[in-house]
């Protein structure tokens, strides 16, 4: 079967690393730094880049792989789009282009969900489900008001909702009071409500948004089995520890926001923004990597102590990075933000060292 | 393991697939109640198996390590068939006591 093998997927994986390389440049760019040109042009899609063409190419191929099981292909067709949509951006395509692609691929993977949400239809499916439309709604956004900003709550409820509702499957392991389920589904729809807010009201609606992530994130910190699985060891606490302190910053950032740091224009939203993107999605990413990734490609990464070295260096840099947002320090975000960079690039060089010590082996 | 010893009883097979962990967890894939069934059908070593969520893409790697694991145990060339399903749903009360216990106790 096509997409079966891992020749066939590791093209679309390729294709959401492409918009990740390019999408960090064009961040760089936009802070002054020195890029090359095919980069330096796409400064104005940085948010595109690496939340569409990254991670939608990213979580879209995840989505496909455990549909993939019942002999479906369509599912592929989600990475495809988002790929393909952020390479359009890089060849200098129409923006529409790029808009119709992300709108495809957030459809398709908002259908795998809800397929799967109405076999079994429980709430962390249903959270999946909404995430994947929220990134479909703010592709929507993008394309009615040709511009990035009112797209970003809607953006950024994708990830934390398809974040959430992985965390949530996992708390049934657990024995969670049903009142404490009410609760995550009302942040949940609060979240969504203050989204759909942030069109109409924008600085009351992005701060109740923020407001929501922090409910959220102390939902979480509270309820994820990230608590227990600490005192595990090797990979087990590894991810835990990935996931316990990407809370932290999903706090931060929620904070920042709730103060109006994600109004456009406000001082504080670089660093509200980068806290929630950088600090939290992104401990996610390093957390999840060495599970997700030989799930896809079908390569082992074993386990090594080397994981927490791209991991403190993630922390390390992003608190550098809101401290130089914080204090009006534009050289120290600045080179915060190479620091950014550089720890994405040694989070990528540990993966591929562990692949090839999988394989000497 | 020879060819002539006899095949391993289906509980057997059972405790070698405790050597399947769940990544994320830390705990096996038996005690989480994800074997559902262990049986020789026509030669044939058939296990079926689940998965947490129907979302999570861990399943194909999972059941490769079921595979492998299985090997381990049995006359070299004994086909193996791992099936994913769906049916029944997994549900918290699949665990075994122990693993209950397990996360009972942080609480």
């Amino acid at each position: 079967m096509a997409f079966s093998s891992a020749a066939s997927r590791l093209p679309l994986l390729l294709l959401g690393m492409i918009a990740l390389v390019t999408g960090v440049l064009a961040g760089l760019a936009r802070l002054a730094v020195d890029v090359p040109s095919f980069a330096a042009a796409q400064a104005g899609n940085h948010g595109a880049l690496m939340i569409g063409g990254f991670l939608g190419t990213v979580i879209a191929l995840e989505r496909a792989v455990a549909l993939a099981g019942e002999s479906r292909l369509w599912p592929f067709a989600g990475p495809l789009f988002a790929g393909v949509g952020g390479l359009a951006h890089l060849i200098g395509a129409p923006v529409v282009l790029t808009q119709f692609l992300f709108i495809a691929a957030s459809a398709i993977v908002t259908t795998g969900s809800a397929l799967l949400y109405l076999r079994q239809p429980a709430m962390y499916l249903a959270t999946l489900t909404l995430g994947a439309l929220s990134w479909f709604a703010g592709n929507l956004v993008w394309l009615v008001t040709h511009t990035l900003l009112p797209a970003v709550p809607w953006w950024l409820a994708f990830l934390v909702l398809t974040i959430a509702g992985e965390r949530l499957e996992l708390t049934r392991f657990l024995p969670t009071p049903q009142t404490v389920r009410h609760g995550f589904a009302a942040i949940i729809f609060g979240l969504l409500g203050a989204a759909m807010l942030s069109l109409w009201l924008e600085s009351t609606g992005l701060s109740l948004f923020a407001l929501m992530l922090v409910a959220l994130a102390a939902w979480l910190l509270r309820h994820d089995i990230a608590r227990q699985t600490i005192r595990q060891r090797g990979l087990t606490r590894y991810i835990a520890v990935c996931l316990l302190t990407g809370y932290f910053w999903l706090v931060i950032g929620g904070l920042l926001g709730g103060i109006g740091g994600l109004a456009p224009g406000s001082p504080w939203r670089d660093a509200a923004l980068h806290a929630i993107l950088l600090g939290f999605v992104f401990a996610m990413i390093f957390g999840h990597a060495p599970i997700i990734f030989p799930a896809v490609a079908k390569v082992k990464i074993p386990y090594h102590p080397v994981f927490y070295l791209p991991l403190t260096l993630l922390h390390l840099t992003v608190f550098a990075r809101i401290a130089g947002d914080l204090a009006s320090l534009p050289t120290l975000t600045q080179r915060a933000a190479i620091g950014n960079a550089l720890t994405l690039l040694a989070f990528v060089l540990t993966i591929l060292v562990r692949v090839f010590f999988a394989k000497a082996r | 393991m020879s060819h002539s010893s006899a095949l391993p009883e289906p509980d057997a097979l059972r405790e070698a697939l405790r050597e399947v962990i769940d990544p994320e967890v830390g705990i096996n894939i038996v005690d989480l109640g994800l074997v559902y069934r262990i049986a020789f059908e026509d030669g044939v070593v058939v296990v079926e198996m689940t998965m947490t969520s129907p979302a999570c893409p861990l399943g194909e790697m999972i059941a490769d390590e079921v595979d492998e694991a299985l090997r381990r145990h049995l006359p070299p060339n004994t086909p193996i068939d791992v099936r994913l399903v769906w049916e029944p749903p997994w549900t918290p009360e699949k665990m075994s006591e122990a693993a209950r216990r397990h996360f009972d106790r942080r609480r």
